[in-house]
């Protein structure tokens, strides 16, 4: 059978209408079985402006310090637990450096401290961890909580992040802190 | 009449809202917020003048993509590791040769024959004073980390920051002993080494000089491993030394005062003998914020080279 040029035309159209729709349900498919997308920030352009404590739509923040103890140096004058110029290396709240004491310093042995963060307490202000970059190994780092965080559409830290560290993440890589055991779940 | 007025208003209104509007979405309201969580190292970074005892005289530049250490030999030949070379430069800056190296120079030290020590990961490279190649010894053991060398006579002292230990060769690589390792009926606590930041030198009286940066301490080592001397400051001011591994880099000048180098605050100062702080030579408004692997040497004159890679610079220190 002899098709004319419109015949011609329509059949072009439906085929690739026909294309495009499959091509999109793929590429949902796809995704689903991917699972979810998470807000997330990365350490590695975090520069400690104080806004996750702020802006979070959750009170205190979702976003939370994290310590990862491989890089720590377990100093005793750690600069992300004591205030700049601090005279005595006690555990007393004029000498520490968290607004809200969320650090827990205990002794392991000479010369060595264990700094563990209290959850409950932190507002991911990000002090502690600029301390800890300028004059440490960077061990303590900020992230989002997914426990806490309600994974609004648009995270409102991430409109008012002025590095642009935060973006979303597969749920499969829900962390990405830097260090020697990334993208490890906690 | 009334009506007309009425409906003018409203138009008049109506064109207020429309604008308020307008600049809502259109002008972006940009305006800096003040961080209230802000961490405040500015009073730590300020000097006083009358504690500063040095002057900058002379910066020179270096083309590199990175630079690792500096030396000076018994003529203030000036030795500086970069990326892939070595550079030797005469004491006013210029050029004399540049020597080509297999692997990152970290760190490097020139003997009194003239003799150049240089540590690339866990190799030790002894090149002749012309530059050629003299011999080579592997530093055992899978975590070597080579930081810094130092030599006097025969005896060649490695520091080792993977290993947390400091090895004593001969100049044919042959290994003698092991210093600084933990021995609590020996006194000796150990190195802590948080970052690969681990300096040593040689001093006066053939003493070595070792820092032990997590402890902010200086630990003096004869040439059996024994502790002869230490002394450690630890405090954010100036009279010592913060964080977890500082001083990041030393030498010495010729009456034995040290002259350490920091990171986190980034600052050039000299402590006495004793330990105890003395002055000044370069504050932390000379450095980037962020400087680390500030290296020093000094020379006959006791002028003190800084190696700002940063900046990729040598910058020389003259005393007031």
């Amino acid at each position: 059978m002899k098709k004319d040029r419109r015949d011609f035309l329509n059949t072009c159209f439906r085929f690739v209408a026909g294309a495009g729709i499959v091509g999109v349900a793929g590429v949902l498919a796809v995704k689903s079985q991917k699972g979810d997308f998470l807000w997330q920030l990365d350490p590695a352009k975090c520069t400690q402006c104080g806004r996750c404590a702020t802006s979070c739509v959750v009170t205190p923040s979702a976003v939370k310090c994290i310590h990862v103890y491989d890089m720590c140096g377990y100093c005793d004058l750690c600069g992300g637990y004591f205030r700049p110029n601090v005279k005595n290396l006690s555990t007393g709240a004029e000498n520490q450096l968290c607004p809200t004491g969320a650090i827990k310093r205990s002794y392991v042995e000479d010369p060595f401290f264990k700094y563990e963060i209290i959850d409950e307490l932190c507002i991911g202000c990000g002090k502690c961890v600029k301390g800890c970059g300028a004059f440490g190994n960077g061990s303590l780092q900020l992230q989002v909580s997914h426990d806490l965080c309600v994974n609004c559409n648009q995270c409102a830290i991430a409109r008012d992040c002025p590095s642009d560290a935060f973006s979303r993440v597969p749920i499969e890589q829900a962390y990405k802190f830097a260090g020697f055991k990334t993208n490890k779940k906690i | 009449m009334k009506n007309k007025l009425i409906l003018w208003l409203l138009v008049v209104l109506l064109l207020v809202v429309v604008a308020i509007m307008a600049k809502d979405l259109f002008v972006s309201q940009n305006k800096p917020q003040e961080n209230v969580y802000e961490y405040d190292l500015k009073e730590l970074r300020k000097v006083d003048s009358s504690k500063i005892s040095h002057k900058e005289v002379k910066q020179i530049k270096i083309q590199a993509n990175e630079l690792h250490g500096i030396a000076v030999d018994g003529k203030d030949q000036i030795y500086v590791t970069t990326d892939e070379n070595i550079l030797v430069l005469d004491s006013d800056g210029k050029q004399i040769n540049s020597l080509k190296m297999k692997g990152n120079a970290r760190c490097l030290t020139v003997a009194e024959n003239g003799n150049i020590l240089v540590g690339l990961g866990n190799r030790v490279d002894i090149r002749k004073p012309d530059g050629s190649f003299r011999n080579s010894f592997i530093v055992a053991g899978e975590k070597a980390f080579i930081t810094s060398i130092a030599i006097d006579g025969d005896n060649v002292y490695v520091a080792d920051a993977g290993q947390k230990i400091v090895h004593h060769y001969n100049i044919e690589g042959e290994k003698i002993n092991e210093i600084g390792g933990k021995n609590p009926e020996a006194g000796i606590k150990g190195f802590v080494i948080p970052s690969p930041y681990f300096d040593l030198l040689m001093g006066r009286q053939g003493e070595l000089w070792v820092v032990n940066p997590g402890r902010h301490a200086f630990e003096a080592y004869n040439s059996s491993g024994v502790q002869i001397s230490s002394w450690e400051r630890t405090s954010m001011s100036l009279d010592g030394f913060s964080g977890c591994c500082n001083p990041s880099n030393a030498a010495m000048l010729s009456d034995g005062s040290f002259v350490t180098a920091e990171k986190g605050l980034e600052r050039v100062k000299i402590h006495l003998p004793s330990g105890d702080f003395k002055s000044v030579v370069a504050a932390p408004e000379l450095f980037e914020i962020g400087t680390v692997g500030i290296d020093l040497a000094v020379d006959s004159k006791d002028r003190i080279l800084v190696l700002d890679p940063v900046q990729k610079m040598i910058r020389i220190f003259e005393a007031k």
